[in-house]
């Protein structure tokens, strides 16, 4: 037990039931940071109770009870981690959870059900849960809320179980089991009724797969209030889809505008744009430093972190920018000392295809277990070109460019170049020696290049593991089982010890 | 019912993706143009010179190549075109041009292209980006794809006419399939129709992948001999039904059902006739080009049109088939993980029957159907659930 990186058998901290017991030796001075921030994490959910909306909100809605989870959650996804990683993890996906918590407020505020603030309603745009606010940068008298983020995808990151009940709710409507639990969750809260109905209008997108899009259409009968569908070009790859795409985005600009009354405030956007263009030199800045044998940002904080800053703020918040260069700050001291994020760094990897929202914490135990060092993960690799910030058109063309890169859709269409290509590209880029390849149960796009990936990887020499599981049903492929295919590959495979023993096998089934 | 002359040869055409009509074609020097989607307009793959074969993968059985390559959680269709591909059954091929519609069968028409299955030295495979709305920013999107896509290909690979002119008289040939396909397709709203809605499938498919000019005679007679056909007097069905749903290159599937007791009176499935099988009207007043995309993105009816005004389209449509075609029932189908119609064969079942009051039997299905007893049970219970509510009404 000590205050260096792998000192302590963390396998202890798992029970077989509902963890009681998080807290690590990190040595005097990680140890007495993470406490602070674990109590400030309680401080933020004191604080959201106290607000008598939400506490109705918290009454009226079930999938609210799985932010109960999130001081587990944050002990989760900063587990063994000492220096730089440590402060790194808290501060970047602290801001998230004050920024969600920030939408629930709003979300509630508006609810007819709950708040009930029609003028403040009447400001609201709703946008679907894999959709980029950025366009919402050019509305700065509105507000971009999406009611899915806090209903379905951060409960299935908080609480492992946390939207299964909504998947069975689709199942019970007729819905396959076979398709991509997410749109599945996200159409069973519509079922149940229980989305807060709100905003002046709202936006879908073709986003990330033809099932999530398929849900969408359901979903737009139940929110009953006006709705327009984004049909960003599948083939994005494609020049001759550019212009297209940048139309499709002025008519969403332009429904918007007959929607709310507002007229979209270049200026505003070319500011919110400066911002966004400034969080992907920042971005660049960690990527160049994951080149390295000493990577700083890097695995779940940079995957969870990018989400946040990429898709949800856009360049509307600085307070992500500001936060950016705080986390490359310590990233240059990391690296500047050599810090190391395990004791020992034996293989580099990047994880491709959809990870499990229930275990995004697989990248720290690949660390901590194996020294399997996660560089970088499928979704945080989206567009890093800049957006113009002068020539309308040409912004308008880059704005929607941004719109095909969405996280997710940009490798899940596009072809080949995108899904498989670019893989490997960035194995050579960030000289990565193994990918870790989920196997998304539901996902159609990437199972199709199935035998591509194998035969690729063989060629370069590139260690490839496959880990199933269904991103939020963890009963069709639970965390231990997909523990247990790493195990297998690194035992039999690579004849590897583990760095940490009491990592290898434990039972977390019943933990958050 | 006498046995319609014709119908064992087309039949027969149906046993092969390569069959004796496509060597024909190729050995008068056109060339056979893979085609994986309705979202490709047939008249431009039809082009003088060119004819179109869509895929289809008959008498398959093992398809573990494909799953080796595509994962058993896909479509079976999809794998099992690759399978095929895989044993050489699309070497035939000189191009393959592919929709970016659905993940699936683009990864499939993907894994064809890699895996370099189809040798000849000028293939080539092209991808178009098609629209997921029907609109004007739409329209002109397609219109742009298509002409960069399919017709730039056609023309620079292998010198296809790509002229308003030739345009207009490949519709003019697939307007005379379609005009015959609509009248054999009519006879089905009779009370007693004098012909199954298995023949017609038969009929109707083998349209799809075949040279059409070579079909035309077969299927001119074949509507001749319906004319005068009698049906037989006691009728071998016990309810009518509209099917609809994922894509259905086998008619045994429809046979299938027949023989279940329910007569398939309209087909709004890919390689059905309604709408694919509608005349295309073309004025002067524009370019053909555009008129043609702006039809088939009027008659699209894949649920991957995302809007709500085509979302609402695809209900009323089968609403006004089903009266048209006097329809009792409706069965929607879906080829298993087609994640397209798992949504809307789900939302499909409660809207068609809570909104519009008809019976819907709602029904997943592998792509070799053969002698699903499992379809047939359910097929059974279906039929007899419709004659039930006939026997209450009256």
């Amino acid at each position: 037990m000590g205050k260096a990186v792998g000192s302590e058998p963390l396998g202890r901290l798992y029970t077989g039931k509902k963890p009681r017991r998080r807290r690590e030796w990190r040595g005097l001075k990680d140890t007495m940071y993470d406490y602070f921030r674990w109590l400030g994490y309680w401080k933020t959910l004191i604080g959201f109770t106290l607000s008598i909306n939400n506490i109705k909100g918290f009454l009226r809605y079930r999938w609210m009870l799985n932010y109960l989870a999130m001081p587990d959650y944050m002990d989760r996804h900063t587990e063994g981690m000492r220096g730089v990683q440590l402060r790194m993890a808290h501060q970047g996906l602290g801001l998230i959870v004050t920024d969600i918590c920030e939408m629930l407020k709003k979300i509630f505020r508006a609810d007819p059900e709950v708040g009930n603030d029609k003028a403040f309603n009447s400001k609201i745009v709703l946008f679907d849960e894999n959709m980029m606010s950025t366009l919402m940068g050019g509305f700065p008298n509105l507000i971009w809320l999406s009611v899915e983020v806090p209903a379905v995808y951060t409960c299935s990151m908080l609480n492992q179980t946390g939207v299964t009940y909504y998947v069975e709710k689709t199942q019970e409507y007729g819905v396959p089991s076979d398709v991509c639990p997410m749109p599945a969750a996200e159409l069973g809260v519509t079922l149940a009724d229980d989305f807060p109905l709100i905003g002046k209008c709202a936006v879908q997108c073709n986003t990330t797969c033809d099932g999530s899009l398929m849900g969408n259409g359901m979903e737009a009968r139940s929110f009953k209030i006006p709705t327009f569908q984004l049909a960003v070009p599948i083939r994005h790859r494609q020049e001759s889809v550019q212009e297209y795409a940048a139309k499709e985005v002025l008519n969403a600009i332009h429904f918007i505008e007959e929607q709310t009354g507002e007229t979209f405030d270049w200026n505003a956007f070319f500011d919110s744009m400066k911002r966004f263009n400034a969080e992907t030199r920042e971005f660049l800045e960690w990527m160049d430093l994951s080149k390295t044998d000493y990577p700083q940002m890097m695995g779940v904080t940079l995957a969870l972190y990018r989400y946040g800053v990429y898709q949800a703020a856009g360049g509307r918040n600085q307070a992500f920018l500001d936060m950016d260069r705080k986390l490359t700050k310590l990233a240059m001291k990391g690296w500047q000392e050599k810090q190391m994020a395990a004791k020992e760094y034996r293989h580099r990897c990047m994880t491709w295809g959809v990870q499990a929202a229930y275990y995004t914490a697989l990248p720290i135990w690949l660390m901590n277990c194996w020294g399997i060092v996660p560089i970088a993960d499928m979704l945080t690799t989206v567009s890093t070109e800049m957006v113009n910030t002068e020539d309308k058109d040409q912004a308008l063309l880059d704005l929607a460019y941004l719109y095909e890169n969405m996280i997710m859709r940009n490798r899940s269409n596009g072809g080949y170049e995108t899904g498989v290509e670019a893989l490997f590209s960035y194995c050579e880029q960030l000289r990565i020696d193994m990918v870790i390849m989920y196997v998304h149960m539901g996902c159609k796009a990437m199972a199709g290049y199935h035998g591509l990936f194998e035969e690729e990887a063989r060629k370069r020499g590139i260690h490839w593991i496959w880990v199933t599981h269904n991103l939020m049903c963890p009963q069709d492929g639970s965390r231990r089982d997909m523990r247990m295919e790493i195990n297998r590959y690194m035992r039999t495979v690579l004849r590897e010890e583990p760095l940490d023993p009491s990592l290898e096998d434990f039972d977390d089934s019943e933990n958050w | 019912m006498k046995d319609l002359k014709h119908l064992y040869y087309f039949e027969k055409l149906l046993e092969e993706a390569n069959h004796d009509l496509i060597r024909e074609a190729q050995s008068r020097g056109q060339i056979a143009i893979g085609a994986v989607c309705f979202q490709i307009p047939e008249p431009l793959l039809n082009l003088p010179g060119c004819f179109s074969v869509r895929f289809r993968a008959p008498r398959t059985a093992s398809m573990e190549m494909g799953t080796y390559y595509m994962s058993s959680m896909l479509c079976e269709g999809c794998r099992a075109i690759l399978e095929r591909a895989i044993e050489g059954g699309f070497e035939f091929l000189d191009c393959i041009i592919a929709p970016d519609a659905c993940a699936q069968m683009n990864r499939c028409v993907e894994n064809i292209e890699r895996q370099n299955l189809c040798t000849k030295e000028k293939f080539f495979v092209s991808y178009a980006d098609v629209p997921m709305k029907a609109d004007d920013t739409a329209l002109e999107h397609y219109v742009r794809q298509m002409r960069e896509h399919v017709l730039k290909p056609l023309e620079e690979h292998y010198g296809i006419d790509i002229s308003d002119q030739a345009m207009r008289e490949a519709v003019e040939t697939q307007n005379r399939i379609s005009r015959l396909i609509s009248e054999i397709g009519a006879y089905r709203k009779e009370e007693n129709p004098r012909i199954t809605g298995y023949e017609f499938a038969v009929l109707c498919t083998a349209t799809y992948c075949s040279p059409k000019e070579l079909l035309l005679e077969k299927l001119e007679e074949t509507a001749e001999e319906l004319k005068t056909r009698e049906p037989d007097e006691k009728p071998g069905f016990r309810a009518r039904v509209l099917l609809a749903g994922s894509e259905i290159d086998d008619p045994g599937f429809i046979r299938l059902v027949e023989d279940a007791g329910a007569l398939v009176v309209a087909d709004r499935f890919c390689f059905g006739s309604l709408p694919g099988r509608s005349e295309i009207l073309l004025t002067e007043k524009e370019d053909p080009l555009t008129q043609i995309c702006r039809t088939y993105m009027e008659w699209g009816k894949c649920p991957r049109f995302m809007n709500t005004a085509k979302i609402q389209e695809r209900q009323t449509y089968i609403d006004a088939l089903a009266k048209e075609y006097h329809a009792e029932g409706l069965i929607y189908q879906q080829l298993k993980f087609c994640d397209y119609w798992g949504y809307e064969r789900a939302s499909a079942f409660h809207v068609m029957r809570e909104e519009y009051g008809y019976p819907v039997l709602s029904l997943d299905r592998p792509y070799v159907v053969g002698n699903s007893g499992q379809v047939r049970t359910r097929v059974q219970a279906f039929v007899e659930s419709l004659e039930i509510k006939r026997a209450g009404r009256s």
